[in-house]
């Protein structure tokens, strides 16, 4: 029987082991292919067909387009922004609350953003509207101060006012994401580099960024997925007048109008190019920080 | 493996449990500066006002508070919130169903495989949703799998999607709870005592991934709750339908059951939150490092 | 790993042993050559009952009164209507159509309401099956398909839905929506590039500012003005951000706004005003699946509809019902449902080949001449 590296024996016989091993991922491999993969290849597949059901390179073709580029040049601006934004307050937030504050603060914050990371579509683009739309609570009350922000040209209808309502459940999925490495930043680290004379500011340009780095900016890759794949909430705020990827994709699939099925899953395509180009830049960064970890 | 180990994108799961990872990695208890108490409350201002917006439309009702007591007494309510609590929790048992031994297996037996599996849990962040039910309800509306021909087989084909938009969250949730054991040395453990694989997952690895395993369903529990495309096109009572169809009869009411729901939600968090935070023992095997 | 075995083997084996019974079951989809009208309402009434069942889609309770409908029906025969999909729009009962054309079960359509020009297109695509109700004679011609696969069942009328609580002055022409104290107030129900609805809305702009049925820019025009005046509020006005003051002014059919108004009951008020210059008539049409799962319960539903009940309860719903004029001349409507349908008179209803011309210059049109990406 053959034995490990301490000279106990092994659980199974080397020899078949490959074949076995590879058995254990089948109810993994089974549901994935059957529910996602499936899902995906019909979308590959469809992409390539017009609305007679004969291929068709006419989808994509279309993309370049100068509707389809806006939107994508939008849906990258939005998200880019959002995934910035959300990413730096978010860890500030985090970090504000889990290494600088009270301990007990600490559930209630991630309890809570698990709830708000959720929490989208129209229940929230309404409770925008109800607070600073131009009949909105707080818009109210700045006017009654003097100050109406709609006068000085803001307006809750535009990329900024698309870019605050996504930092709703952009914010809290950065505190998620990004708490257990604030955990990981030991204490230790703190009082040995202020046992050698550094300052704060030092400590954080020298010692703890660069440790964080590799998990920040993975963080805001997944914010940035996450922002573009927002349709709901868009959808419900600016009612396709500012287009974006998703609303286009959803006209093409759902709407009365254009209906070109084809030509929605070719969006849907583009889509899917830029995130999987993410993803791998996240799993990139992912290993980086892992070194840090053990 | 220091029990400081924690993955990154654990979606905060011990940060959720509130626990500092090892006995000597105390939190720096500096008394907190007047910037960090700024960004905190900024961060809780921005949070709560659109909350308050929505509460202040919702009392304009008449009477006041109407829209609250109507929500409570209508039964579609209660009929839709109660099946996406059902079916939530169905695709969490599903989920750890499929995840737990496939995390599992990976970390132990195959290492190697560990990136293309996360990438394929990661791939539901890259579909829309809108097109996922779509694949779906084409692929399984006709033989030899046809889902859609019941109400049952409607109800499966939307836990399977749900279980696949939880792929992400689960997958990380295990995966992170195994790192913080020793997985090799437990399994062997077990295995020298006699034990099968059912019973090692079971009765050894489960148990210690409790934590891990309560935020990921959690994480789950409130996707599904909030979740509407997929609900709405395969036609089942789900909330997020039921939410988005109140608005063109009854506004006031769909604004206070945007607040109920969030509250509830957030209570029961809270209270899971509460549960995991007494479980702290985890097997370890002395001298095992 | 026997186990892992053991699994593999049973789900490969139920995963073979589902697909012979659902298989099997496929084939109970309805292949009986029914009839395309009926002489016997009694044998119809059998037929439909014994199919124990309908399958509705896209049919919200206060759209054109369609709770009353739904209810009326099964109350009368006692037919259980399971209704999918609410709010979905026109396109997506076509897809349910041709996603679900072998499925025996409750995802499956039975018939369909859909906007004009979604008849003509589903007759191509063999999508739904020809049936002449019993009062076919009283639809005027230019509403139905003269071999009976889709006819008109309602239409509304363009007009201007106002909070007064939050606007003094209520707009009765198109041109007052331009003026300057409606500044940040005017919102359409829908996107043009996605909605039939706010389609409607420009093309009845463009009536108004002397175009025609064949001519839109100038609707694309008007909203252009309406835009750069700061009047126009780029978001999708709903009974919600009505009420709450955000878009006082919704430009939207007369039986959502009347509907409106009825379901705020007074909180806030809400007045609805049918413009004098620019009336713009929408229809919609109903129609047959041709994978029916219960074809006799669907023909029975259109002969409900189309009798003097099921077009009362549209009227009720501030909709005009397709056989409106000869139910007028034989005096079957209550004066007082009469009295509380708003005045459409001169409402122009467009043919299908002039919406299919409009929809694509209003949807190419609008996002360059509007300027739809607001900073």
């Amino acid at each position: 029987m053959p034995v490990n590296a301490q000279g106990a024996p092994m659980a199974r016989p080397g020899r078949r082991r490959f074949n076995l091993t590879w058995l254990g991922l089948v109810p993994f491999l089974v549901f994935s292919t059957l529910f996602l993969l499936i899902p995906t290849f019909y979308l590959i597949v469809g992409s390539f067909r017009d609305s007679t059901g004969q291929f068709t390179l006419q989808n994509y073709a279309g993309l370049t387009n100068e509707i389809p580029l806006n939107a994508y040049k939008t849906s990258i601006e939005i998200s880019l922004v959002t995934a910035l934004a959300g990413g730096i307050f978010g860890f500030l937030m985090a970090y504000a609350v889990i290494s600088a504050g009270p301990s007990r603060f600490r559930s209630g914050l991630m309890t809570f953003s698990g709830v708000a990371s959720n929490f989208a579509g129209v229940p929230l683009a309404l409770a925008f509207i109800f607070t600073i739309g131009r009949a909105g609570l707080l818009t109210g009350l700045l006017a009654g101060l003097g100050i109406n922000p709609y006068d000085s040209g803001f307006s809750l209808y535009s990329k900024l006012g698309l870019e605050i309502v996504y930092f709703y459940f952009q914010l809290p999925l950065m505190i998620l994401i990004i708490a257990p490495a604030i955990d990981g930043l030991k204490v230790e680290w703190r009082e040995a580099s202020e046992n050698m004379g550094a300052q704060t500011w030092q400590f954080w340009r020298y010692v703890a960024l660069p440790v964080l780095m590799p998990s920040l900016l993975g963080s805001m890759i997944l914010l940035f997925g996450n922002a573009f794949g927002a349709q709901a909430t868009a959808y419900q705020l600016t009612g396709g007048f500012i287009n974006i990827v998703t609303i286009l994709i959803g006209n093409q699939l759902t709407g009365d109008v254009l209906h070109n099925v084809g030509a929605g899953y070719a969006l849907a395509m583009g889509m899917v190019g830029i995130l999987t180009m993410t993803l791998i830049a996240y799993q990139f960064l992912q290993r980086r920080s892992e070194r840090w970890l053990r | 493996m220091t029990m400081g180990g924690a993955n990154r994108l654990g979606q905060g799961i011990e940060a959720m449990q509130g626990h500092a990872l090892d006995a000597p990695n105390k939190r720096r208890k500096s008394p907190l500066r007047f910037g960090w108490w700024l960004i905190f409350w900024a961060g809780v201002l921005y949070f709560f006002l659109p909350l308050l917006g929505t509460f202040v439309y919702s009392m304009k009702s008449i009477p006041i508070f109407s829209a609250y007591i109507g929500v409570l007494q209508d039964p579609k309510f209660y009929g839709s919130l109660g099946y996406s609590f059902i079916v939530g929790m169905i695709t969490i048992a599903v989920s750890i169903g499929l995840m737990v031994p496939t995390a599992f297996w990976v970390r132990l037996r195959m290492p190697r495989a560990r990136p293309y599996v996360e990438f394929v849990t990661l791939m539901p962040f890259v579909i829309p949703p809108v097109v996922l039910v779509f694949g779906l309800i084409s692929t399984y509306s006709h033989a030899p799998l046809p889902f859609t021909w019941t109400d049952t087989g409607s109800t499966a084909l939307l836990v399977c999607g749900y279980v696949v938009l939880s792929f992400p969250y689960m997958y990380r949730a295990v995966d992170t709870g195994l790192r913080s054991m020793d997985v090799q040395s437990l399994t062997e453990a077990a295995q020298s005592l006699g034990a099968g694989w059912f019973r090692i997952l079971f009765f050894v690895i489960l148990p210690n991934l409790r934590v891990a395993l309560l935020s990921g369903a959690f994480l789950t529990l409130a996707i599904v709750i909030g979740e509407f495309t997929m609900a709405l096109f395969l036609a089942r009572p789900a909330f997020g339908p039921y939410l988005a169809n109140l608005g063109s009869t009854k506004p006031y009411e769909q604004a206070a059951v945007a607040l109920i729901s969030f509250a509830l939600t957030w209570i029961a968090m809270g209270f899971i939150a509460l549960l995991g935070r007494g479980s702290r023992s985890r097997a370890t095997i002395t001298g095992a490092h | 790993m026997s186990t892992t075995h053991r699994t593999v083997t049973r789900l490969a084996g139920l995963m073979v042993a589902g697909a012979f019974v659902f298989a099997a079951c496929s084939g109970s989809g309805s292949t009986a050559k029914l009839s395309s009208s009926t002489s016997n309402m009694d044998d119809l009434i059998k037929a439909a009952k014994a199919e124990g069942g309908l399958t509705t889609i896209a049919l919200p309770h206060n759209w054109c009164n369609y709770g009353e409908a739904l209810a009326g029906f099964t109350a009368k025969y006692g037919i259980p209507i399971n209704e999918l999909n609410p709010d979905g729009s026109s396109a997506q009962e076509i897809d349910a159509i041709k996603a679900n054309t072998t499925n025996p079960g409750p995802q499956n359509p039975d018939v369909i309401d859909v906007g004009l020009s979604f008849g003509p297109q589903a007759v191509t695509d063999k999508l739904i099956t020809p049936y002449k109700v019993q009062t076919w004679a009283d639809i005027p011609d230019k509403a139905k398909d003269k071999d009976g696969y889709w006819y008109g069942d309602y239409y509304g009328v363009m007009a201007f839905e106002t909070n007064t609580a939050a606007v003094k002055n209520v707009p009765k022409v198109w041109a007052d929506l331009l003026k300057p104290e409606y500044k940040g107030q005017v919102a359409l129900s829908g996107d043009p590039t996605q909605s039939n609805q706010a389609i409607s809305a420009v093309w009845a702009a463009a009536l108004a500012n002397g175009g025609s049925l064949d001519n839109v820019q100038p609707g694309l025009d008007f909203f252009k003005q309406l835009n750069d005046s700061g009047n126009f509020v780029p978001v999708i006005a709903k009974t919600a951000t009505v009420s709450s003051g955000e878009t006082p002014i919704r430009i939207t059919w007369t039986y959502n706004g009347l509907a409106d108004k009825d379901s705020l009951a007074g909180n806030p008020a809400v007045e609805v005003a049918v413009p004098t210059d620019g009336r713009f008539g929408g229809m919609y049409v109903q129609a047959i699946s041709a994978y029916a799962p219960h074809p006799n319960a669907a023909r029975l539903w259109m002969e409900y509809l189309y009798s003097d009940e099921g077009q009362l309860a549209w009227l009720k719903g501030y909709c005009n019902p397709i056989r409106f004029e000869a139910m007028k001349a034989a005096n079957v409507i209550p004066p007082d449902v009469l009295a509380k349908l708003p005045d459409t008179v001169g409402a122009v209803l467009p043919t299908l080949d002039q919406i299919t011309a409009a929809s694509t210059a209003i949807t190419a049109g609008w996002p360059t001449t509007v300027g739809a990406t607001v900073k």
